[in-house]
Formats: C-alpha cells, sequence, structure tokens
C-alpha cells in the first residue's frame, strides 16, 4: 500500500469500511464462507455451528422450548436489572417501592408486570422443556450429563422465582415464603437449622428479605448463567440436538 | 446462478466422448444442502430464533398490557392470609404436606429430584432415541406421564379447590 492510502484524506473516505472490517475482522469471501462466518466470527453466535442438522430446525421436534425459556431468562434478566433502580430490599421501603412502580414510575406497571408475567412463563417453559427432552428420550447417551444440568437449571429456576416472590412485601409474598420455608422444617433433625439458615431467623422478616434479595439478583442469577453456558456448550459437545439415528 | 455465465467454463475436451450440451438455471437436489442433511445456521437457525424471540417478547409484552401483576396489601406478621399458599409451582408439595409433612414435603420431592438425576443413568437403551412417544420407550412414556400427570392434579387441587384452613371447597363458591 502506498502512502497516500494513509493520508486523513483517504482514511475519512475509508471511514465506514475499516470501521466494519475491524468490527468483523474478515475480508470478503464466497457465499458459503460469509455465512459460515457470520456464525463462528461472532461472539455471541459462536456457540451455534456453521452447519445444522435439518432435524434440529423442525418447530414440531423441539417447539423451540429449551429457546423460549433462555429467552424468558435474558428478558427476565434485562427488566430485573430496571427494576432494581427502584427497589430496596427493606420491610420498610420495599412494599412502597411497589406502589411507587405502581403509580409513579413512568411504565413502572408494564416493568413490574413483564418481570412477573416471564417468570411465572419461564417456571412453566422449563418443566416443559424437560417433557420434550424426556418424551423424545434425549437424554440418552452421550446426552446424559446434560440432563443432569438440565435438572439443576430446573431447581435454579424454581428457587430464582421462589425468592422473587417475597420481595414485593405483601400478604401474598409473606404468606407463601412462610409456607414455602416451613416445608425445608419438616427434614428430620437438619429442618429447623436449614430453615435459620434460608431466612437469617425463625421467621420471615427482614434478614430473610436481604437473604433472598441477594440469593435472587446475585448468586442465583449468576450460577444460572454459569450452568446455561455449560447447557449450551454440552449440546455441540454431544453432537447436536438429539435426531433419530437412521437419517 | 454464478454457474450461468456468458463465457465457456466448460470448454469443449477432444478427448472426451461427452461434452456439456446446455446449463439450466434452477437449484439442484445439493444446493443448500450437505451430504449429511444439514444446512448453514445463518440464515436458516438465525432467522428462526430470532422470529421466536420478538414473538416471546410480543407475547410477554401484550400479557403485560392485559393483566397486572397480583399485589395485596402490605405484608402483615400479625395477620395471616387463610388458606396461606405456596407459589403455584410449590403448591403441589403443600397439598403432599397436607397429608404427610415429613413424606409429603421432603421424601417425595426428595426423591423426584433424585430419581431425575439418576434417570439417564438407569434408563440406558438407545432405542426410540429422537422419536416422539416411541413405541420402542413405552413404559418410560406411560411412568413419565403419570408423574406429569400427578403433578398437574396435585397443583391444581391445591391451587383452586383449597380453601380456608386447607378445606376442600369449589372454585366458584364463596
Amino acid at each position: 500500500m502506498s502512502e497516500s492510502a494513509y493520508s486523513i484524506k483517504e482514511s475519512i473516505m475509508q471511514l465506514p469500511r475499516n470501521i466494519k472490517a475491524s468490527i468483523s475482522r474478515r475480508g470478503e469471501g464466497t457465499a458459503e464462507q460469509e455465512r459460515a462466518a457470520a456464525v463462528f466470527g461472532n461472539m455471541f453466535l459462536h456457540v451455534h455451528p456453521v452447519r445444522v442438522h435439518v432435524n434440529s430446525l423442525r418447530a414440531g421436534y423441539t417447539f423451540g422450548l429449551g429457546l423460549i425459556s433462555f429467552y424468558l431468562f435474558l428478558i427476565l434478566v434485562a427488566s430485573g436489572l430496571l427494576l432494581m433502580f427502584y427497589y430496596t430490599p427493606s420491610t420498610e421501603l420495599a412494599y412502597r417501592n411497589m406502589k411507587d412502580l405502581e403509580y409513579v414510575v413512568t411504565f413502572g406497571v408494564i416493568l413490574r408486570n413483564v418481570h412477573r408475567w416471564s417468570a411465572h412463563a419461564m417456571v412453566a417453559f422449563v418443566f416443559l422443556h424437560m417433557c420434550r427432552v424426556f418424551y423424545t428420550g434425549s437424554y440418552k447417551a452421550p446426552r446424559e450429563f446434560n440432563w443432569v444440568i438440565g435438572v439443576f437449571l430446573l431447581l435454579v429456576t424454581l428457587f430464582l422465582s421462589f425468592t422473587g416472590y417475597l420481595l414485593p412485601w405483601d400478604q401474598l409474598a409473606f404468606w407463601a415464603v412462610t409456607v414455602g420455608s416451613n416445608i425445608a422444617s419438616y427434614m428430620p433433625v437438619l429442618g429447623d437449622y436449614v430453615r435459620f439458615l434460608m431466612l437469617g431467623g425463625n421467621e420471615v422478616g427482614q434478614m430473610a428479605l436481604l437473604r433472598f434479595y441477594v440469593l435472587h439478583v446475585v448468586a442465583l442469577p449468576l450460577l444460572a448463567a454459569t450452568l446455561l453456558g455449560v447447557h449450551f456448550w454440552r449440546i455441540r459437545k454431544d453432537g447436536g440436538l438429539s435426531r433419530p439415528s437412521n437419517d | 446462478m454464478q454457474a450461468a455465465k456468458k463465457e465457456e467454463i466448460f470448454p469443449k475436451d477432444p478427448n472426451k466422448t461427452y461434452s456439456l450440451m446446455a446449463i439450466v438455471d434452477g437449484d439442484s437436489f445439493q444446493v443448500e444442502k450437505g451430504p449429511e442433511d444439514t444446512v448453514q445456521s445463518w440464515p436458516h437457525l438465525m432467522v428462526r430464533e430470532l422470529g421466536l424471540f420478538l414473538l416471546v417478547l410480543a407475547v410477554i409484552l401484550g400479557v403485560s398490557l392485559l393483566f397486572n401483576a397480583p399485589l395485596e396489601e402490605a405484608a402483615n406478621p400479625q395477620h395471616s392470609t387463610n388458606p396461606a399458599k405456596a407459589p403455584w409451582y410449590f403448591v403441589g408439595i403443600q397439598e403432599l404436606v397436607s397429608y404427610s409433612a415429613l413424606l409429603g414435603g421432603i421424601v417425595t420431592p426428595a426423591l423426584i429430584v433424585v430419581s431425575l438425576l439418576l434417570l439417564p443413568y438407569l434408563d440406558r437403551n438407545p432405542k426410540g432415541t429422537g422419536v416422539w412417544f416411541s413405541r420402542d420407550r413405552r413404559v418410560a412414556t406411560i411412568l413419565f406421564t403419570i408423574f406429569v400427570v400427578a403433578m398437574v392434579i396435585l397443583i391444581l387441587i391445591g391451587q383452586f379447590l383449597r380453601g380456608p384452613n386447607w378445606h376442600l371447597y369449589l372454585p366458584w363458591s364463596n
């Protein structure tokens, strides 16, 4: 390349092309190469293989249930992050924050509704996804361990939903969590200790609210995101989605 | 199609007894199709994934515009609601607890989780993989369906048929 190619004028002329090339890190190729690079050259898409089996695309095979669960998780992370700006995990303020969301914050009601309904939907869709995997026998070798990770993801989803249930600090939340945590105390010998550890006391109060809040916004989402990463990675490593053997 | 260019891309070879007679415009059976029945993820998979995301987002937004999330009075530890119900996904367990605290609240949930974790190591016959309700897996299908139906029935009873003091009542009676 000649010196003139580095002149300011040339640089400005080439600005759009150079910015695009610096982001995509690749030159032009054949159509096939471009399509392949669109997948493996993209951080967010590279969990996908460059080519997929047509059976994986059959809507009637997966019904997209796992993907829907993941999308609901993304919607929950985004709406939950916004809700955190308006929420204080204090028994004095939590309920007032709810009322503010309802009457003061612009689109606050919608934000809370999105988070609430997505959470219920996620529990349901994770369960439906498990049913799909069972009825298609997709937990068979070599996918046994991914099923195990899936069971843990189901449990994490339930705990995420349960910890979030307390946060509005209304009668529904308070007594549902009281009932739920009482179930843990029926465990022989350890029961009362487990409930004390869960609630930070013998009954649902400020300590329980703070514990549930920290679990709900930090610990469990991180655990869920990590397990999701492993879950998706294992799909690739185990040879993609299951399909009939004689294809 | 790129192959249909004007210039002669397959020059006639005098040593061969055949020659290219014509180039027909159109897709062959092998276009966009790999030897193992695969297609490019971009665009075939990605477009579907994006479409599904937009659908999920639209449905959630639609439901959120129509229905408000429940919010009752502020929590009052002195005054319990009657009945006090767990979130719907735990109401089935709560229903079991009303029969036996230890068996329903601890043993059954623990058994369910342990069986789910061990399932792929106990049911190892690869027959019927990749097919919905395969005939080769009839017993497994029936057992799992009993489990699912039992869970759903317990949740429905707990959620809709249990009134004050956890007595049976009908949803339309006050």
